[in-house]
């Protein structure tokens, strides 16, 4: 079926079957593998993505739902080549090692961040704790969505 | 997609902020940027036009005679390309690492759950699912082996018929001093029998691979992997091939951490290649399959007696080990040697009597995971300690000083330690930090219902491949013709940061930026034979070799320049970043402009170093010695946890954690405490939350719902300090820092539990349901309820 | 492949229920997928609710709030009405799945689900809930009790669907507390949890107490005998345990992968101790 939405603030129209997940439309059909998969249950969040502002996961989506909805995937988060302070922070702060859990967790902080922009460290804990990372210890994610909390706190000001 | 052209796969890092390339500072990865714009193509990203999409079908049954496998309905599916099984193999159709016993399709009898018995090649995920579910295998069950020591009694199934030695896969055996007699020589024996639960990597990526045939023959293997050039040879022996045709592409994993130190899906999707008629083939297994299918941390029963003297002195240790290997070797036997290695933690213990066995059974694949063997022993060594401590009515800080190596001692198995050994700085250092000297106060202070308790653990984690296998590198280094350097990575980089600390000590010694640099992956066509990312080894053996490579080169280019410029030599010569300038005059040449004078052969430097080995004879047979015992070079480390015990449900949860670290010179701070942080949160979950079920070698759990690993609000806020000791031999004097953090979770927390409750269990994880019932039927009479 | 609807109106939910009755209903599909993946369900067709407005937030209506069965858990719990008067339903909510899975897992579904895990029946039970059951035709009002069967069964016939759960707002309960027992700290399944709210007098006399237990039996489990050991007393650690006592008879936990019979048992007794957390005077 045809289906119309924003993906990364373009309108884009595309031809799938109703019941095709997600994460396989965005990796598969579009090419674009920054959205992970990793448990395909809904308990990892390696495959988060934005609808309409609000974390998702892709794996427990089907295409018919992206209907007139505004996605954004990891790669729509940055503007150009300037990074998103969610993802200079990750990369300034240690947060990222083997990178697979990554895109799900700098989606997850930005959302964390839209709700509550002046998070705690158990805050931030909580509100990431439904994406799992084996490498990190997750101290450094935590670091580093303090310091784009600050950054973006101060943007607001400015 | 299709037209992947790998042999200019370079990454630059031009498009980011140059950045110094210092030794010792905190630079940010340079893998990062790719990571977080989703940009960075692991193993599991390529597909590519006209795919085919390749599956297993697993055995499903622990142990069977496999008599026939059904597949004429999967091949009516619409959208199967071929079914194969071990009859379209033409080479050994084996595969492992010292001993070769594990099929790569089952030809003969399934020997666990997760065997390969069939691979079917699919135009489409869909179909193939639908093909893999038509497979019919006829099966003569068999009784199974569930368990080591049962599986070592007269009787038991034979996992491996043709095996000499039962179900026995090895067994080792260590006597020091006076060995079992010196027990009459100690004033105080404690005796304890732990069990340490298998343990599953969970990397959030799971096994995956692409592969295609090229016309000229040659087999492209892309992997989440390990140990590209160790596979290239497995696949080609497994599937009687040419290894000079196969080539193994190693993109970073996504997550690794012991799991992929070894083959995964590398000869099935060569396989699969090889009939689908030319296509790309991609497998990725489901979080079941890994489950299922993947190696785990070896599940332990460890029985220990420690001795000592009235003064706190160690005396006496005694230990026997059982490791269940499951059905394969994998790397079985060299887990179990370093498990008896360091059996005694880093103590001196002059009287020991060691034995092991890895023993066959029809479990989940017991195999590499970070720790290696030293972690499991180190849990019992280090909770003896403490029953030791409590029983001689000693500080627990202080036993362990009082018995820590130190350089010239010998270990339990009789080496003489010869490395930097900073484990007398951690201790103190740890003894000094406020959540060890305001314990009581902390201790003091439970809320309702709470009970708090703090814990401490000290760990030595032993590098590289012990005395025989050789442990060595290959670097390569380029100046690239418009001037750049690029770095060629033998060792691959699973999340843990060489690729980038690799830059950083070519870029330190070549004095260039960030912005200069490019690197090459693991590729056994581009890059060199170095090794498999594992054992603590990565920084320390391919750093070495970096450092000779960059040096040649250095010279290399200073010389070049000197000549250009008629200076009296390289001294009067000085790499700046982009540039090379004459310090006399301060004239410059810009490297895109210097590399025209250089020829091609001349552009690239490399370096091989190997890595010292242990000299000591210490007695042991010749086969131990194969399996890597012992080493010679060695990390360190003391833990703390503080833990709050509810006593409503028996949950602990760790407050705070505290690790300090000998691991030599620290390179990079911040990959440094990547390193700690991260073994620790796995350590954690060992401790007290990961328990893989396995009912008659079938696995339960299979997913990240009942598995349960932590979350980010299930480890606490880290303290983590480095005791930077110079090892002289190694890079900048740096050692391994994989591994260690591993070690100390779980005994740290089993003692904050014991402190806290005054009970101690004994068997790992220690759930709120373990924990409950012992208090329950201990402690109850004296708590507040 | 399966058809999927995505209805927009009541209207065109009941033609589509209509022309597929062998179609599955789902919200946020964070319990549907997973369930159709493991292959535990195979429907033929799927219905989505998540574009019915209808079905979507929290109405007051004067002594009661209805809120709407595809209210995602993440809505509900920032939903002032419902934060004011449903205490215990937003702590429930709040340690529900994890914070993804609170974005697309919607109240309705968790009815539906019926799960003994469930983290908002207990709450829904302690504030007698009653579910709103809508047809083509009309509705109809049942307690929430009495629509859950047992595990994964509720009282729904085809071409039915849940609209909504209706809660009174003034219940007079001064203590709220919800406790889940799950093997980690956050996206945890219930092993064992307990709802309790309370009406305390000023001098912490229990006047009124409804309590309940998920987990520990094939549905929720409530007790009288608990109930009714509470009322009139102080909070004490005796008291409380002389209320669990009563327990006894009213769970039948089972061994399950996540933990054993005699666990259960014990922490739900023992969950019903924290009450005395309370007892200092100190409400909420």
């Amino acid at each position: 079926m045809k289906i119309a939405f924003r993906l990364n603030g373009k309108q884009i129209h595309i031809d799938a079957a109703p019941d095709r997940r997600v994460v396989d439309v965005l990796r598969e059909d579009l090419g674009m593998t920054g959205t992970k998969e990793s448990c395909a249950a809904g308990d990892c969040g390696a495959c988060t993505i934005l609808v309409d502002g609000e974390s998702r996961l892709s794996c427990l989506m089907l295409a018919v739902q992206l209907e007139d909805r505004d996605i954004t995937t990891i790669e729509g988060i940055a503007e150009g080549e300037q990074l998103h302070p969610v993802q200079n922070a990750f990369v300034e702060h240690g947060a990222v090692q083997c990178g697979f859990c990554t895109p799900g967790m700098v989606l997850a902080s930005v959302d964390l961040l839209n709700r509550n922009s002046a998070p705690s460290r158990d805050q931030i804990r909580e509100g990431l704790s439904g994406n799992l990372c084996r490498c990190t210890g997750y101290q450094m994610i935590v670091d580093a969505v303090e310091a784009a909390a600050e950054e973006l706190r101060d943007r607001q000001e400015s | 997609m299709n037209d992947q052209n790998f042999d200019n796969k370079n990454t630059s890092f031009s498009y980011l902020e140059s950045r110094p390339l210092h030794i010792g500072a905190s630079v940010p990865r340079l893998d990062a940027y790719e990571k977080v714009t989703g940009k960075e193509k692991y193993a599991a990203d390529y597909y590519g036009e006209n795919l085919v999409w390749a599956g297993v079908k697993r055995a499903g049954v622990p142990h069977a005679v496999l008599r026939g496998i059904d597949f004429s309905s999967a091949v009516k599916v619409p959208g199967i390309v071929r079914v194969l099984t071990h009859e379209d193999i033409t080479g050994s159709n084996r595969q492992g690492v010292i001993r070769k016993d594990q099929p790569v399709l089952v030809n003969d009898k399934a020997r666990h759950c997760g065997d390969a018995i069939a691979l079917v090649l699919a135009d489409n995920k869909e179909s193939l699912k639908e093909a893999l579910d038509l497979i019919v295998c006829d099966f003569e069950p068999l009784p199974g082996v569930f368990d080591s020591e049962q599986g070592l009694r007269n009787g038991a199934a034979l996992v491996h018929e043709d095996n000499a030695d039962g179900n026995r896969l090895l067994k080792g055996e260590i006597k020091t001093g006076s060995g079992s007699d010196a027990y009459k020589e100690c004033d105080v024996i404690v005796e304890a029998c732990f069990q340490t639960q298998s343990q599953e990597h969970a990397y959030l990526e799971t096994e995956a691979g692409w592969a295609r045939l090229l016309a000229n023959g040659k087999l492209e293997i892309v992997c989440s992997t390990q140990t590209p050039f160790r596979d290239r040879m497995e696949v080609a022996e497994a599937l009687g091939l040419d290894p000079t045709l196969v080539r193994i592409i190693a993109p970073y994993p996504g997550g690794a951490f012991g799991g992929k130190d070894g083959v995964t899906v590398q000869t099935l999707l060569g396989l699969a290649a090889l009939h689908s008629g030319g296509r790309p083939v991609k497998m990725w297994w489901n979080r079941e399959e890994s489950f299922v299918s993947g190696t785990k941390r070896h599940a332990a029963l460890m029985y220990y007696q420690l001795g000592a003297k009235a003064d706190g002195t160690l005396h006496f240790l005694d230990v026997r080990l059982y490791f269940d290997t499951g059905p394969y070797d994998h790397l079985g036997g060299v887990v179990l040697t370093l498990a008896l290695e360091h059996a005694g933690g880093p103590y001196r213990i002059p009287n020991a009597q060691l034995t092991g066995w890895a023993v066959y059974t029809n479990n989940p694949i017991g195999g590499a995971f970070r720790g290696f063997g030293v972690t499991q022993v180190t849990a019992a060594v280090e909770q003896v300690m403490d029953m030791l401590a409590q029983k001689l009515g000693m500080d627990p800080v202080k036993l362990r000083l009082k018995n820590a190596t130190k350089r010239g001692d010998r270990s339990c198995v009789g080496k003489t330690m010869v490395c930097s050994n900073g484990l007398v700085e951690c201790l103190e250092t740890l003894s000094k930090h406020d959540l060890w000297k305001q314990a009581d106060d902390w201790k003091s202070s439970a809320g309702p219902f709470k009970r708090r308790g703090v814990g401490i653990a000290a760990a030595m984690q032993g590098s590289g491949y012990g005395p025989v296998v050789p442990d060595y590198a290959n670097a390569k280094v380029e100046l690239t013709s418009d001037g750049k350097i690029r770095v060629y990575c033998g060792v691959v980089d699973m999340g843990q940061g060489n690729a980038s600390t690799n830059l950083q000590i070519a870029g330190s010694i070549l004095g260039q930026e960030s912005g200069q640099m490019e690197l090459v992956l693991p590729d056994t066509d581009r890059t060199l034979p170095s090794g498999s990312a594992s054992a603590s080894r990565c920084t320390y053996t391919f750093g070495n070799a970096l450092i000779g490579a960059a040096e040649t080169l250095k010279q290399r280019i200073l010389q070049r320049a000197a000549d250009l410029f008629m200076a009296s030599g390289p001294h009067e010569m000085a790499l700046i970043p982009g540039s090379v300038r004459h310090l006399p005059t301060g004239r410059e040449v810009p490297l895109f402009r210097l590399v025209k004078f250089f020829q091609d052969s001349e552009r690239i430097a490399v370096h091989h170093f190997r890595a010292p080995v242990a000299a000591d004879n210490i007695g042991v047979s010749p086969e131990i010695k194969l399996h890597g015992l012992p080493h010679t070079l060695f990390s360190f480390g003391a833990c703390l946890a503080a833990v709050e015990v509810d006593e409503l449900t028996g949950a602990a949860e760790v407050k705070r954690f505290l690790a300090v670290s000998d691991c030599g010179k620290v390179l990079n701070p911040q990959i440094y405490q990547q390193q700690i942080h991260g073994g620790i949160a796995q350590g954690l979950g060992y401790a007290l939350s990961e328990k893989l079920e396995v009912e008659k070698g079938r696995i339960l759990t299979t997913g990240f719902s009942t598995y349960i690993i932590p979350t980010a609000s299930d480890v606490p806020e880290i303290d983590s300090i480095a005791v930077e000791i110079y090892e002289p031999t190694g890079p900048f004097g740096l050692k391994g820092v994989g591994e260690i953090a591993t070690n100390g979770p779980l005994p740290a927390v089993a003692n904050a539990v014991a402190d806290a409750l005054g009970i101690r269990v004994f068997e790992s994880p220690l759930t709120a349901e373990r924990i409950l019932e012992a208090f329950a039927s201990n402690g109850r009479q004296e708590s507040s309820i | 492949m399966r058809q999927v609807s995505l209805p927009r109106t009541l209207g065109e939910l009941w033609a589509v229920l209509q022309r597929q009755p062998h179609s599955a209903v789902y919200a946020g599909g964070t319990d549907l997928f997973v369930k159709i993946r493991d292959g535990q369900l195979n429907p033929e067709s799927l219905v989505c609710l998540e574009r019915l407005t209808e079905l979507q937030g929290v109405q007051d209506n004067g002594d009661e709030l209805f809120i709407g069965a595809a209210t995602t858990h993440s809505k509900l719990i920032v939903a002032e009405s419902v934060r004011e008067h449903l205490r215990v339903l937003v702590k429930a909510a709040s340690v529900l799945g994890s914070p993804p899975i609170r974005h697309m897992g919607t109240i309705g579904g968790n009815i539906v689900t019926a799960s003994p895990a469930g983290d908002t029946l207990p709450a829904l039970y302690v504030l007698s809930a009653e579910v709103e059951i809508r047809h083509c035709e009309g509705s109809k009002r049942i307690p929430i009790n009495e629509f859950i069967i047992g595990p994964g069964t509720v009282d729904l016939a085809k071409g039915e669907i849940l609209a909504g759960v209706w809660l009174r707002k003034h219940q007079g309960w001064n203590l709220s507390h919800y406790e889940k027992i799950g093997r980690r700290k956050a996206q945890a399944c219930a092993i064992a949890s307990m709802a309790a709210v309370l009406e305390l007098t000023e001098t912490g006399k229990v006047k009124r107490a409804r309590l309940a237990w998920g987990s520990v039996g094939p549905t929720v489990i409530t007790s009288e005998g608990v109930e009714n050991a509470l009322i009139g007393e102080q909070l004490s650690l005796e008291v409380l345990k002389n209320a669990g006592t009563m327990l006894d008879k009213a769970i039948s936990p089972i061994y399950d992968i996540r933990a054993g019979a005699d666990y259960r048992r014990m922490v739900s007794k023992a969950m019903l101790l924290r009450l005395n957390d309370y007892a200092c005077g100190t409400t909420y």
